[in-house]
């Protein structure tokens, strides 16, 4: 397609070269090398099941190595050589690979057996004579469902009976590394010994924290929940109406950025100096639930200790995603922020330097989201 | 399972990547192999407004060294390193690990750099680097580098010392002694996916070096100083009788079967250091 053709907002022109061919494609930046061979060039023998990276089916051939085309984009591939399994006629180890595919009876849906054939190709040619377990190793990212690999094994070792494998590779010679060498910042960071023990193994967990303003300060400070959000850059409360709140709070980490909108009900006990927020949240196609309980009491030698309960529930993309244990980290680090800045407040300071997360975070995230929770 | 729109721009130098990324600001995100970002993209759980594309940057894949350091370009994939195409200074250690990540599909496209700059704290070269003691090399726009002690380069999940505008560029491993010897042990419940747990122990007596580190997985990984210091005193077996301890008092917010993994980890790490 040439460029005079109607263009997509923010498609552009690139050339593939596929099986051989140069080909010219309008796509968007974020069009998977899967989509482009599938729907554009109708190379419909690479297949997608989980187009996260971890089914195997997807596999083709990028310069030459087997690589996934869900995760590898069409713009990135531009100026590299792509091979599908359409690409192979002429390939002597993929004619004897399908030959034995099908005498060892290697597939049964078939869904599977593009990336499976590439996945296979590459291991008979680097490995040579493998054993069966490191044939298994090796075909460990790509899932089949149907066979139990026991007749996959089986194929890609007969293939490989006999074969040497592929001479070792030479190391690049290094360049004279330039003297002078620089300063090493932070060298002997020490891991922080996180300040208090933690409890709690994915959906719930509870984290005290010192705070430096004695209790009833705490307690006033976190009685304003606008005050609150206000300590924590990103979190913003919209409307409060007597004990029900709505708001969102914006979460960072690493990659992911998410702004959690939502609706929450807050109850305040002065007499115990301890609250309890419920909230229910979405971001796209996320969304989660929870309940966030605090308490401010006298701390050991002074000041007050903060003890935030969390526990929440997140459906969608995140929670698929998700690895409860980075969430945990999440939280800690919210949590020890929260404390200065709240800290800060309640001594008068001005609001601290802007930073995705707070604590209030916490109380926020965590409970309406926490979600953001992978980043 | 299809990203938000994004840009797309390639970088021809890591320069010009640092001076893109302080431009795009806070929404542009560098893309090495993109088989960690990749995912999050297509789950949508990050929607950079631009991607800046590093693979065919200038100078990402040198490889330079003296007598006593090997300085790695980011941009070598971990089947690169697996397969031997860049030297390994720390006598087979790198190999191994590198044919322990994911699978062969991911390793041909990721990146030693893109993996520490992600800091997925249950990553195997977060660990790694941090034992050895190795320095990451941070570049900004203009090209002005600084290093950073890899042991305290990641400071949590996702969450690395690089400032705003910086490029992970290199890579800096110290050249291990030809008698020194290496334990690694990882902890999956199946190949290719990320670790439960993580031990590394490296003693390296001509160097004066022993170091032992517990990969957190949620957290930022933790040396463990006493357990290294016993190591070199009276060896590997004094050494793991002390691991459950230490690694209790370093990570005393893991519950005791989180706690036991690590430990279990690293003493199998220290059993691989007997023998030679």
């Amino acid at each position: 397609m040439d460029g005079g053709a109607a263009r997509l907002p923010g498609t552009r022109a690139i050339v593939l070269s596929v099986n051989g061919a140069d080909h010219t494609l309008l796509v968007e930046p974020r069009t998977h090398l899967a989509d482009a061979l599938r729907e554009q060039l109708n190379l419909t023998g690479t297949h997608l099941g989980c187009e996260q990276g971890v089914c195997g089916a997807c596999t083709v051939l990028i310069d030459g190595v087997p690589q996934r085309s869900c995760i590898a984009y069409a713009v990135e591939c531009e100026g590299s050589r792509v091979t599908t399994v359409e690409g192979f006629d002429a390939d002597e180890t993929m004619a004897a690979l399908r030959e034995a595919f099908a005498a060892h009876h290697a597939l049964q849906c078939g869904f599977c057996t593009p990336g499976m054939l590439i996945t296979a190709r590459d291991i008979v040619l680097r490995l040579g004579a493998a054993e069966d377990a490191r044939i298994r190793e090796e075909l460990s990212g790509n899932l089949c469902r149907c066979t139990g690999y026991v007749g996959i094994v089986d194929a890609v070792a007969a293939v490989a009976a006999g074969r040497t494998p592929a001479p070792a590779v030479a190391a690049r010679e290094p360049a004279p590394l330039a003297a002078a060498p620089l300063p090493v910042a932070g060298a002997s960071a020490p891991a922080a010994a996180p300040s208090a023990p933690m409890t709690g193994g994915g959906a719930m967990l509870e984290e005290t924290v010192h705070l430096a303003a004695p209790p009833d300060a705490a307690w006033a400070a976190l009685s304003d929940l606008r005050r609150v959000a206000d300590c924590l850059p990103g979190a913003q409360i919209d409307t409060v109406d007597g004990e029900r709140v709505a708001g969102s709070v914006a979460l960072a980490l690493g990659p992911i950025k998410a702004r959690f909108a939502g609706e929450g009900t807050v109850h305040l006990d002065p007499a115990t100096r301890s609250g309890r927020l419920r909230g229910a949240g979405r971001e796209g196609a996320s969304r989660a639930e929870g309940e966030a309980s605090w308490t401010v009491a006298p701390g050991a030698a002074g000041g007050s200790d903060l003890t935030v309960r969390l526990s929440w529930r997140l459906t969608g993309p995140l929670a698929q995603f998700g690895r409860a244990a980075l969430v945990q980290d999440l939280v800690r680090r919210i949590a020890q922020d929260f404390a200065r800045n709240l800290d800060a407040l309640v001594a008068g300071e001005p609001a601290p330097a802007a930073r995705p997360l707070g604590l209030l975070a916490m109380l926020w995230a965590l409970l309406r989201g926490w979600l953001s929770g992978r980043r | 399972m299809k990203p938000a729109a994004f840009d797309y721009v390639r970088a021809g130098s890591v320069a010009e990547a640092a001076a893109l990324l302080a431009e795009g600001a806070p929404d542009a995100r560098l893309l090495a192999g993109g088989q960690s970002l990749g995912p999050m993209l297509n789950l949508r759980l990050a929607r950079p407004a631009r991607l800046i594309d590093l693979k065919r940057a200038a100078g990402l894949r040198d490889v330079m060294a003296d007598e006593t350091t090997l300085r790695i370009g980011a941009g070598w994939t971990h089947a690169e390193i697996e397969d031997g195409a860049v030297e390994d200074p720390a006598r087979g250690m790198l190999r191994h690990v590198a044919r322990g990540i994911a699978y062969r599909a991911v390793r041909n496209r990721g990146t030693l750099g893109g993996s520490l700059a992600h800091a997925d704290p249950a990553a195997d070269w977060v660990a790694v680097m941090a034992a050895l003691g190795a320095a990451i090399v941070a570049q900004r726009a203009g090209g002005a580098e600084r290093r950073i002690a890899a042991e305290g380069f990641v400071r949590g999940a996702f969450a690395t010392a690089l400032a705003p505008g910086e490029v992970l560029a290199a890579v800096e491993i110290p050249r291990l002694s030809p008698k020194a010897r290496w334990g690694y042990h990882k902890v999956c419940r199946k190949t290719g996916e990320f670790a439960k747990a993580i031990g590394v122990a490296m003693l390296d007596p001509a160097r004066g070096m022993s170091r032992v580190l517990a990969g957190a997985v949620e957290a930022a990984p933790v040396l463990l100083p006493h357990t290294a210091a016993r190591l070199a005193e009276a060896g590997p077996d004094a050494a793991a009788a002390i691991v459950a301890e230490e690694t209790g008092a370093a990570l005393p917010h893991l519950s005791p079967a989180e706690r036991a993994l690590r430990a279990v980890a690293v003493r199998r790490a220290l059993a691989q250091l007997d023998g030679g």
